[in-house]
């Protein structure tokens, strides 16, 4: 046993603390199930440290620690195993790492709820679903991780489950994930068919071999299509605004941090896949601008402290899907990384006011929290700022090296890079602005609590401020393990490349230096933009809350963004209706047509006439098929023995 | 050993007629409990074959290699429980009820590992008469004529089948009904003679299966069926029309098969969207479970129809693995309807909340049954659309898109029974209810983790299927890699005898 392969132990240990909490949870008093899946989940950072510092000795970068064998077909077979690589444990750490944070944090957060150990076994379960998923070395055994994710995605959404839009959310979520599941399954029917495996490492090995042509691009696309209903990203965006009913640190785990980045995870998995396909790649790059300006457009005037979270977390899903898709592998999970961190930490701190307030979640009944909740402001400016791109944060330099590979692709032609870094540098001006907005509205300004929310304010514990405060200096120090790389050591580029066919132009020195200063005009901007808008004002009138409600009535471009460009209204007219309709026309069609049209058959006579009639027939059918079969059989027997 | 599997349950079928009331519950336990005992036991069994009928040609023949035991083993997991639980909460005629169940496990038992066709046949209507009798009398008001329907169906038929069994001797010239003399024999008969004989046998798997426009009889079997839910685990241990194909029809009629197959693939690929698409909308919670299982049987339709042992192997999968959530769900249902006497789904809502333990186990066996990985049917599922897709891409994505709606119909039947507001406190799961399905809940979890062995033992039966899987290549690693799915199938120049 290997320091590497130890790593293998983390799902099952985390598997074990959701199987104490599930079934014993009842007789747990109340702080022992947090202990018990805090403990899991920190054992599995322990383990996934050790891994990590095991593959940093190992010359060849990878381990395979094959479990056991699974299905069997003919030629084809399958046998579960993980991989750890480089790639994988960066995952397994920011799953256990900021996991581990967050259950001390749901700790304080979920004190005194009644289903406080159901909540911590389906935590405990989702970072074991999530585990398998990143460890898996087969299509297969992540599908297991994935389908797993997404049911305690559900769970979880739906934990306070007498409110029906809790569990419409979850059941939402559900649903438009199972569309996207579909996309996997037939990605892996396909590969199966091309590669005659489902082994991610032969799969990358042999891709190569049959770049350009379209079964590749197909694949591709079947894949991204799984990976848009994962990640949210367009069409299958909806579900994840309507995921925020869950507990909000359920939001900063699986709906911010973790499992939504695992469509990013899926294409930079199989990057030699993808980068044998510009068409596909394309696709995805495409898919992951626009959803990132719409989500952003969509953030400018929600009213919900989480909802603007929700369509943030999208559009920066966006930016991750722009990075690999242009086949910035690396890049990509690096967003994925300090992404983890700013905007867990942005939910957490959310939940903080949330809590502080008494369950308020309107931005408008908030306004000058930050000299009440000062651990809570604070941190929560530094993500905002670290969101927003402003230099020396993470957010500045993964957002940044997504934007100048973005510029700098060789793997889509023609204006296509140019194309993409428009709409993404604008969206991140429009990034900044709004995250400006969120924080200004709830942390500064004047207070507009309602009396209730007022006499609950208080700051939270040190249990959930803690967390806080950790994540906050990661989201300031994480961004220095990739600095731009032209003229600065990049410690994570070298960590996660894989090699592919993905290349990059190299621009003379002053063009890079004024893609950095372009990203920091455009965090600046937004910033800027959104202190004339909001924080100018704060004097000058009196009655803030109805000038936004009045210039959110009067805008197209306001009405279009509440709605998020309305698809929410769309798919419920074009899929939800509709589709009920169908499966109500096939069940009256069952329940008459296929029967009575039976009936004719059976006696053509009876065909119209009275159901006690009909049943006769069948009395009379039947009767003369048993007389028929019995004469039959009689007569066979006879001709045997004649025969012998 | 196998032919102990027939005869636990049916002469414990024939002791509780006789046996004093009081005795019928440890009957039943100790019966089940053994059969259960024998199944896991049956790998290691040697097969068993004396002269029934000798002039005939007539063996009582059976064998526990390939398939067979494996569709023993879930039949007597589920029965143990089901059996037990029966015996409790059908309170009318109890005797009689629970002898008519040993007595369809024990046909059950007999039809999966029957090597004589005849025999086969006996079993078959065995099973019939035992199903349809439960319906008939423990049914609910409208038995009569759910019964008649179902035994109309049944009978017109396995009718044609019992023709064409009796047929096969004569026309094949095999010295017996025994398997290992027909399949050389009928393999070599013309096509147009294989049809005929191929097209008999269809028609009584098919009503069994059930494949679309075959179904009626489904929904008003299930609904009319004891409240209890009991029958109805019954009824789905003996959707055997997947087996039929699997284990007779195909591989007794090769050439047959591989001109009849793309149309029952594309029916089986229909019936599983159609009726996946009919249970979202359904409001009977019986109902609901109806569709959902012609759907679960459209699935193993495309598996068998789609002649690649990776689909036959997830299509036998499938079929045993949905014994257990299938029937998990239906007895589920009957210990709902102990609490507010009825299936109406409108009559619930919001049962978590005095409930959740029954919620949590509820949530358990729909996630089985639709398919999440982990869990029992999931292996046998993919497998069998793995299959579908290797021989028609677009039946087999299209039979994939039931994937979603099942999604659709699990969570919100999940929703309308537990969730949001509740109406009134119902008592959560009892001791017994937990003890009936507790090994479900096993069942489920150690098919979903480990179906590797069960599907090595299902190919070994599944090879005598004439399929389009390419001879297996070694690579240097000793990975076995299929060949490009562009390769000619192999028995393209066997159909023109």
């Amino acid at each position: 046993m290997t320091l590497v392969s130890v790593a293998a132990a983390a799902p099952f240990v985390a598997l074990l603390g959701a199987l104490i909490n599930g079934v014993f949870g009842k007789r747990l008093r109340e702080p022992l199930p947090s202990a018990i899946a805090a403990t899991a989940v920190g054992t599995g950072f322990v383990l996934s440290l050790l891994a990590f510092f095991g593959l940093a000795a190992l010359p060849e970068r990878t381990a395979r620690i094959p479990l056991w064998s699974y299905l069997q077909g003919g030629a084809f077979s399958l046998e579960l195993g993980f991989v750890i690589d480089p790639l994988s444990v960066t995952l397994m750490l920011i799953i256990t790492g900021v996991g581990l944070l967050i259950h001390v944090y749901s700790a304080g957060y979920m004190h005194h709820d009644p289903g406080y150990s159901r909540y911590f076994a389906g935590l405990n379960l989702f970072v074991a679903a999530m585990l398998i998923l990143v460890m898996a070395d087969s299509f297969f055994l992540m599908f297991l991780g994935w389908e797993g994710v997404g049911v305690c995605s559900y769970l979880l959404i739906g934990f306070w489950y007498a409110y029906k839009e809790n569990a419409d959310g979850a059941r939402k979520a559900f649903i438009v994930n199972r569309v996207g599941d579909v996309g996997f399954l037939l990605g892996m029917f396909l590969t199966v068919r091309t590669f005659g495996t489902l082994d991610i490492a032969e799969v990358n090995a042999a891709a190569p071999l049959l770049a350009g042509s379209a079964v590749v691009t197909v694949l591709g696309l079947l894949y991204l299509l799984a990976a848009c209903g994962k990640s949210a990203q367009l069409p299958l965006h909806t579900w994840l605004p309507d995921a925020m009913a869950g507990p909000t640190p359920v939001s900063a785990l699986i709906h911010a941090a973790t499992m939504v980045t695992a469509g990013v995870y899926l294409i930079a998995r199989t990057a030699p896949l993808f980068a044998s396909t510009p068409g596909a790649s394309a696709a995805v790059a495409w898919v992951g601008a626009l959803t990132a300006l719409l989500a952003a457009f969509a953030a400018l005037s929600q009213q919900d402290i989480k909802k603007i979270l929700a369509y943030s977390t999208i559009s920066q899903l966006g930016f991750m899907f722009a990075a690999v898709g242009v086949g910035a592998y690396w890049v990509g999970i690096f967003h994925v990384l300090t992404h983890a961190f700013f905007k867990a930490l942005l939910f957490l701190g959310a939940g903080s006011v949330i809590h502080a307030l008494g369950g308020e979640q309107d931005i408008r009944k908030m306004g000058g929290l930050g000299k009440h909740m000062k651990v809570t402001g604070t941190t929560s400016l530094i993500a905002v700022l670290a969101i927003s791109g402003v230099p020396f944060l993470s957010g500045f330099f993964s957002k940044d090296a997504i934007l100048a590979h973005v510029y700098t692709s060789e793997l889509i032609g023609g204006y296509g890079p140019l194309a993409l870094y428009g709409i993404l540098l604008l969206t991140a001006v429009m990034t900044a602005f709004y995250m400006f907005r969120w924080y200004y509205r709830v942390f500064a300004g004047q207070e507009r609590l309602t009396a209730s929310a007022r006499s609950h304010l208080h700051e939270s514990p040190r249990v959930m401020s803690v967390p806080l405060i950790i994540l906050a200096v990661l989201s300031v120090v994480s961004g220095y393990l990739g600095l731009p790389e032209f003229a600065f050591p990049n410690l994570i580029s070298g960590w996660l490349e894989t090699p592919t066919a993905a290349t990059f132009r190299h621009p003379p020195l002053t063009t890079e230096w004024l893609l950095i200063g372009l990203s920091t005009t455009a965090a600046l901007l937004g910033l800027g933009l959104g202190y004339l808008r909001y924080g100018r004002r704060r004097e000058s009138t009196k009655t803030e809350t109805p000038t936004e409600t009045t210039t959110a009535r009067a805008g197209v471009l306001g009405r279009a963004s509440g709605s998020a460009l309305g698809f929410d209204a769309a798919y419920q007219l074009l899929f939800v209706r509709s589709g009920e309709r169908l499966a109500q026309g096939f069940r009256d069609v069952d329940e008459d047509v296929v029967e009575s049209g039976l009936r004719g058959a059976v006696n053509a006579d009876e065909l119209g006439r009275s159901v006690a009639q009909v049943q006769s027939g069948f009395v009379r059918v039947y009767a003369l098929l048993m007389l028929v079969g019995l004469a039959a059989l009689v007569l066979v027997v006879a001709l045997a023995r004649v025969g012998a | 050993m196998t032919l102990v599997a027939v005869l636990i349950p049916l002469l414990s079928a024939l002791l509780l007629l006789v046996a004093p009331r009081a005795l019928g519950r440890a009957v039943v336990l100790l019966s089940t409990v053994f059969t259960l005992l024998t199944a896991l036991a049956l790998p290691q069994a040697g097969g068993f074959e004396r002269p029934w009928i000798e002039p005939f040609g007539l063996y009582l023949s059976l064998s526990p290699a390939g398939a067979g035991s494996v569709l023993v083993l879930t039949a007597a997991l589920v029965m143990l429980p089901t059996a037990f639980y029966a015996s409790f909460v059908v309170r009318e005629r109890t005797g009689g009820f629970l002898a008519l169940l040993l007595a369809m496990q024990a046909a059950l038992n007999g039809l999966f590992l029957a090597q004589d066709l005849v025999l086969f046949y006996v079993f078959w209507e065995g099973a019939l008469v035992a199903s349809v009798l439960m319906l008939g009398i423990w049914g609910r008001e409208g038995r009569r004529q759910a019964a008649l329907k179902y035994l109309t169906y049944a009978v017109a038929g396995s009718f044609l089948m019992l023709v064409a069994i009796l047929a096969l001797r004569p026309l094949s010239g095999a010295a017996s009904f025994r398997l290992s003399d027909l399949l050389p024999a009928t393999q070599a008969l013309p096509l147009g003679t294989q049809l005929w004989l191929f097209l008999a046998f269809t028609l009584a798997f098919a009503v069994k299966l059930p494949l679309w426009p075959l179904h009626g009889w489904l929904p008003d079997f299930h609904e009319q069926n004891h409240p209890s839910g009991v029958a109805d685990v019954a009824g789905t241990l003996y959707k055997v029309g997947g087996w039929g194909f699997f284990a007779f029809a195909l591989p007794l009629f090769p050439a047959a098969a591989t001109v009849v197959t793309p149309y029952l693939l594309a029916l089986a690929a229909f019936t599983a969207v159609y009726a996946a698409v009919i249970a979202t909308a359904q409001t009977n919670l019986k109902r609901l479970l109806a569709y959902a299982s012609l759907s679960h049987m459209g699935i193993v339709g495309v598996g068998v129809f789609g002649l690649y042992l990776a689909g036959l192997n997830g299509a036998m999968y499938l079929l045993a693995a949905q014994m257990l959530s299938t029937g998990g769900l239906f007895l589920i249902s009957g210990m709902l309807y102990s609490r507010r006497s009825s299936f109406e789904l409108s009559r619930y809502g919001g049962l978590a909340k005095s409930a959740p333990a029954l919620a949590a186990l509820t949530l358990f066996v729909t996630f089985a049954s639709i398919g999440v990985p982990g869990l029992s049917n999931f292996p046998g599922e993919f497998m069998s659309l793995l299959g579908a897709f290797a021989r028609n891409v677009w039946l087999g994505g299209f039979a994939t898109l039931a994937v979603i709606a099942a999604g659709v119909y699990g969570v919100n039947m999940y929703q309308r029974l537990y969730q949001v507001d509740a109406q009134e406190d119902v008592p959560d799961v009892r001791g017994l209810e937990l003890v009936a399905l507790a090994p479900l809940i096993i069942g489920i979890l150690w098919f979903g983790i480990f179906p590797h062995p069960q599907l090595s033992r299902i190919e070994t039966q599944a090879v005598r299927v004439r399929t389009y899987d390419a001879p297996v290549v070694a690579t240097p690693a000793g990975a076995p890699v299929a060949a490009p799915a562009t390769a000619e199938p192999a028995l393209e120049g066997d159909d023109g005898h």
